[in-house]
């Protein structure tokens, strides 16, 4: 009688305690991982070539999916806010509401998002493959740092990128949004502006600009971590992109839930 | 000298401007025929339940936690954000309730829930699919005159199509109690006050549940797509399930975009 109602009693608990502890070997990875990499910037030992690829292909190659997604972002916040502001009949003031929105919580939010699945998602794929193919084993093989030599270039490139890529974004984001406005409420483009730089304030436009350096560090020590630590094959080269960007988008959440509430 | 410089760059320029509308057309054009072979298939074709119950169980349980932590946070942002903004304002904050399960319901809850499936069914669609075609596995099913579409495809179709509904769903009531929480310890907001849904009108809830069905349908196929064009061994895993994600997000926000102008054209106010 009670070993048919142990495993009934036992599963849940187990279930339960099995998820914390692989979110927590996960979260413990991603921590230590970062403060390796954070050692390694004191003094700065950076492959500069490496840095330079890097920033191209992670940057300069995802501007068509981040003005895309930029364009479409704005020109949606319009439509959202079309029915607020014609219910109220404050049609002033869709410039400071649609734009509020976008550069401060919806843009650097999007562009993270879609920034994790391109480049964080190839980065974990590439550096899986290397390890699957034996390649960062044969990097150690030689004295050469793994750490240094790919890890450093790809995180600062994503950091420094995302950042860009999404002041870039925002731009235009106010470009698609004006658009919108302009076809959906007759809103003249220059009161649209005006509204926008009146009610907006500067400290509003930073805290979307530190979101998205914060959302970096997140995409590039997720996607390090899980491309590393990868077992088995082609098969788990998909499951650790799969889970890397899983874990990406969760922790671009959490994290960005704790910058609105300490930011204000 | 000027004319033959002008030659020598306008191919060149042409070119650019042109190759990529029309691989985008191509890319939309495949995507679509896709969608009908496979729902043709899924009307005609045979049904294997232990597959559909499998690919339910894993797009559907096994996203739950996932959705339920990204909605909640996202609920709470959300409340968070407005209320300040309104403070700034107006120091009244009844409408917070309303309003935000007003832009839940027509928008968010279905658009940021599917970007997170998106993500997660994606590239889980993406890199099962590509791993069988790099291990030759579905060429091997192809041999035995088995359509890899009606077999592998469909089920994830059809569990996805369902499976997002309802975790959408589940989306939006995560993130609204998660908001109704935030708006009650920040703000102080009765929870009464706050769960009041009078501006949640007909045309808000036809969009919101369109978008739901829609984003269902589109990410299996695009994902699919991905997966099944795979080449090139673990580094050809690893683009399929890249652009499966990064296809897939595309295709909720441009689908978000027409599908929230035709509704705010259907149902104006």
């Amino acid at each position: 009688m009670t070993t048919d109602a142990r495993p009934t009693l036992t599963t849940v608990p187990a279930w339960i305690g099995a998820a914390t502890l692989d979110i927590a070997t996960e979260v413990g990875g991603l921590v230590v991982l970062s403060g390796r990499l954070l050692a390694r910037l004191l003094p700065p030992r950076v492959d500069r070539y490496e840095l330079v690829r890097n920033l191209h292909k992670m940057g300069v190659r995802s501007l068509g999916i981040v003005i895309v997604t930029a364009v479409f972002t704005g020109a949606i916040m319009v439509i959202q806010a079309a029915p607020l502001v014609t219910r109220f009949n404050a049609k002033e003031v869709i410039g400071w509401g649609a734009g509020f929105a976008t550069l401060r919580e919806v843009g650097p939010l999007l562009i993270a998002l879609m920034f994790s699945g391109r480049v964080g998602a190839n980065n974990t794929a590439e550096l899986a493959t290397m390890v699957v193919t034996d390649q960062i084993d044969g990097l150690r093989a030689l004295a050469i740092d793994p750490l240094s030599y790919l890890l450093l270039p790809r995180v600062l490139a994503m950091v420094s990128m995302l950042l860009t890529l999404t002041i870039v974004g925002d731009v235009v984001a106010i470009g698609g949004a004006i658009v919108a406005a302009k076809a959906l409420l007759d809103v003249d483009p220059r009161s649209f502006m005006n509204s926008l730089v009146a009610l907006l304030s500067t400290w509003d436009l930073a805290t979307g600009l530190i979101k998205s350096v914060i959302f970096g560090a997140m995409i590039a020590i997720t996607s390090c971590h899980f491309g590393l630590t990868v077992k088995g094959g082609a098969p788990g080269v998909g499951r650790a992109v799969n889970a890397s960007v899983v874990a990406a988008a969760s922790g671009i959440f959490i994290l960005d839930y704790f910058t609105t509430y300490l930011l204000g | 000298m000027t004319g033959r410089g002008a030659e020598a760059v306008q191919p060149g320029v042409l070119e650019a401007l042109g190759s990529g509308p029309i691989a985008l057309a191509r890319e939309v054009r495949a995507l679509l025929a896709m969608l009908f072979a496979v729902c043709r298939l899924a009307v005609t074709g045979k049904k294997d339940r232990r597959a559909l119950a499998e690919q339910a169980y894993q797009i559907g349980n096994r996203s739950v936690f996932f959705v339920s932590v990204t909605m909640g946070f996202i609920g709470m942002i959300l409340v968070f954000q407005s209320g300040l903004q309104a403070l700034r304002i107006v120091p009244d904050l009844t409408m917070l309730g309303p309003t935000f399960a007003e832009l839940l319901v027509r928008d968010l809850a279905a658009s940021i829930g599917a970007m997170m499936l998106a993500t997660r069914v994606g590239a889980g669609v993406a890199a099962e699919l590509g791993s069988m075609v790099v291990t030759d596995q579905v060429d091997a099913m192809r041999m035995c005159a088995a359509d890899p579409l009606e077999y592998l495809v469909v089920p994830r179709f059809l569990a996805s199509v369902v499976m997002t509904f309802a975790l959408l769903i589940w989306g939006a009531v995560m993130a609204f109690g998660a908001g109704m929480l935030t708006a009650n310890v920040v703000f102080e907001v009765n929870f009464s006050t706050f769960a009041n849904f009078s501006l949640v009108d007909r045309g808000d809830l036809a969009v919101g549940l369109t978008k739901c069905l829609v984003y269902g349908a589109a990410i299996p196929i695009v994902s699919a797509r991905a997966g099944l064009t795979t080449f090139g061994g673990s580094e050809g895993v690893g683009w399929a399930t890249t652009s499966a994600v990064v296809n897939s997000s595309l295709a909720v926000i441009i689908l978000n975009f027409f599908i929230s102008a035709a509704g705010y054209l259907l149902f104006p106010g």
